[in-house]
């Protein structure tokens, strides 16, 4: 018996073997583009910001407004304490990592529309995770797209080598976002003035760091860390966001300057 | 001209009752303490039956046909859910995107069509035997769709879309079709994950160039991933899943062009090559 032949479309990639231990030779093609250059990207945290209600969301609110009128903008989402109580019930119902991942993105998607709601007037408009195609509809037309910071892996979750909580969560996604389209910025808005060698909340003599590499911290094994690992091991092999900045949001004035470009919280680089 | 909210050592944050309150989640020992033995894929005892798009379809009806006849034949004793890989227009859309310098976030969310197409294509030729496409956001319907004699089909690649992780100098996306359906057998608990190529499985090395090539029957997941082999008729992030797998612990690479080979494999019958995530 001859064996069906393949219909195939003749280009350098259709017999290429993409599988292969060696990567696939793409020298050949230009490099990648900035899709949204001038783009800067902010993660507002569940956690951090969105669970201490208006005393912390409202300010923060009114600086983003300002900050609108001078850059284009994309706000991610995070989670917070809703996720973790989702969370926790499935994992108490032995239930695996994707339905964690699938669960989790609930909770953003509610704190996305809530900024939203609150910063409708000044243009600002939730936008559904996997849709990229309205962004340059939104940030020509003077607004500006809230997303929810989760990725949209759902039940596609990969479980990591421990435990069943997922490893791209929102901190992953927004940055996700940010190398995809190529934005200027990638700036985390946190309840605290930065990175520190262990978790503040809980060790008081916690040493704040200003500045280290994404090779750095992830060799320096930190017990806590205030962004998720995965983040740094993707922006070591970024093409695009090859700096983070993780900054206070319950201080004022501090987005405004990150967004100018100042150092006024942690800086990690690639 | 900086003035900070009032929170003093008290935390200020709206909590909800649960152990997981005021963590990190990063923090390595309560992650590990998640784990269970007792976790469970949703939907035990699937067949899980990943066409490949390149090896299989592109290959028209004189390869699909008798699949499909072997799937319809054991859909009475079997929960089969097929998923669909992308294939020729995949590594078109590749070509065509990577001459344009789109990121690999960008090319992920492309080339997700092409299987969609080709569940597409699946289904309306398994309609009249029970086919139903299957959206990713239906995935928790598909009991429905078992328990009423259904084969549900789903487009294989996972929906990482713009998400697609950052790969440096590989700039094609490492997450696609194989992973879909590895995740799906995952989170399910299948019993069997069948990846359906164009060849029996794995050899010490390619046995069109190199007569002394000799069959694996049967490798772990870390050893493939030493051997280094030339081509690997799986996407290696397969293998590096399957070593962290909970539930799926192997899965078989078969030929389907000797359509028999299906149903042995379904029969639960060593053919093609068994990798596990044992060593």
């Amino acid at each position: 018996m001859t064996t069906p032949k393949r219909h195939e479309i003749e280009t350098p990639l259709s017999r290429a073997t993409l599988n292969a231990a060696r990567p696939l030779d793409v020298s050949g093609y230009p490099p990648t583009r900035r899709l949204l250059p001038e783009l800067c990207v902010m993660k507002i945290g569940g956690q951090s910001i969105m669970d201490r209600g208006g005393e912390a969301v409202l300010p923060l609110v009114a600086e983003i407004a300002a900050c609108a009128k001078l850059y284009p903008l994309l706000i991610g989402a995070g989670g917070g304490t809703r996720a973790r109580h989702i969370y926790h019930l499935a994992l108490d119902l032995e239930l695996p990592v994707g339905v964690l991942a699938a669960l989790g993105a609930a909770t953003a998607e509610q704190n996305a529309r809530m900024l939203a709601l609150l910063l409708a007037e000044h243009g600002g408009v939730y936008d559904e995770t996997p849709n990229f195609f309205n962004l340059p509809a939104l940030l020509r037309s003077g607004c500006f797209p809230i997303k929810p910071g989760m990725p949209p892996f759902s039940y596609w979750a990969v479980p990591g080598a421990s435990g069943r909580i997922p490893d791209y969560r929102t901190d992953a996604g927004v940055y996700l976002m940010a190398e995809a389209l190529g934005a200027r910025r990638m700036i985390y808005v946190k309840d605290e003035a930065g990175l520190y060698d262990d978790d503040p909340k809980k060790n008081p003599r916690a040493k704040l760091i200003p500045r280290i590499s994404a090779r750095e911290l992830l060799d320096a094994r930190f017990a806590d860390l205030v962004i998720e690992p995965v983040v740094l091991q993707n922006m070591l092999v970024a093409e695009h966001v090859r700096e983070v900045q993780i900054i206070n949001g319950l201080e004022r004035g501090l987005l405004a300057r990150a967004l100018a470009g100042e150092h006024v919280g942690t800086i990690i680089s690639a | 001209m900086t003035k900070k909210i009032v929170y003093a050592d008290e935390d200020r944050r709206i909590e909800v009752e649960s152990p997981l309150m005021r963590e990190s989640l990063i923090n390595e020992t309560l992650r590990a303490g998640t784990e269970s033995a007792l976790a469970r894929g949703v939907m035990p005892g699937l067949d899980i039956i990943s066409l490949g798009g390149h090896s299989i379809i592109d290959r028209g009806a004189k390869a699909l046909m008798p699949l499909v006849d072997v799937i319809v034949a054991a859909r009475a004793k079997h929960k089969i859910l097929i998923g669909a890989g992308g294939g020729a227009r995949v590594r078109h859309t590749l070509h065509i995107g990577l001459s344009l310098g789109l990121p690999v976030g960008a090319l992920a969310n492309l080339v997700s069509n092409v299987d969609a197409q080709n569940a597409t294509l699946l289904t309306a030729v398994l309609a009249k035997h029970r086919g139903v496409l299957v959206a990713k956001e239906e995935f928790l319907k598909i009991p429905l769709l078992l328990e009423t004699g259904m084969i549900p089909i789903m487009s294989a690649m996972p929906p990482y879309h713009f998400w697609e992780p950052a790969v440096g100098d590989r700039k094609v996306p490492l997450h696609a079709h194989d992973l879909g359906m590895f995740v799906i057998a995952e989170v399910t608990g299948a019993r069997s994950l069948i990846y359906v190529k164009d060849e029996d499985g794995l050899f010490t090395d390619d046995p069109k160039t190199n007569p002394a090539a000799t069959h694996i029957p049967r490798i772990s997941a870390r050893a493939v991933l030493d051997r280094e082999l030339p081509d690997l008729p799986l996407e290696r992030v397969v293998l590096k899943a399957l070593v962290n797998a909970r539930q799926c612990r192997s899965l078989r690479i078969i030929n389907g062009l000797v359509p028999d080979q299906l149903r042995r494999a379904l029969a639960g019958d060593e053919v093609g090559t068994l990798i596990t995530a044992e060593d």
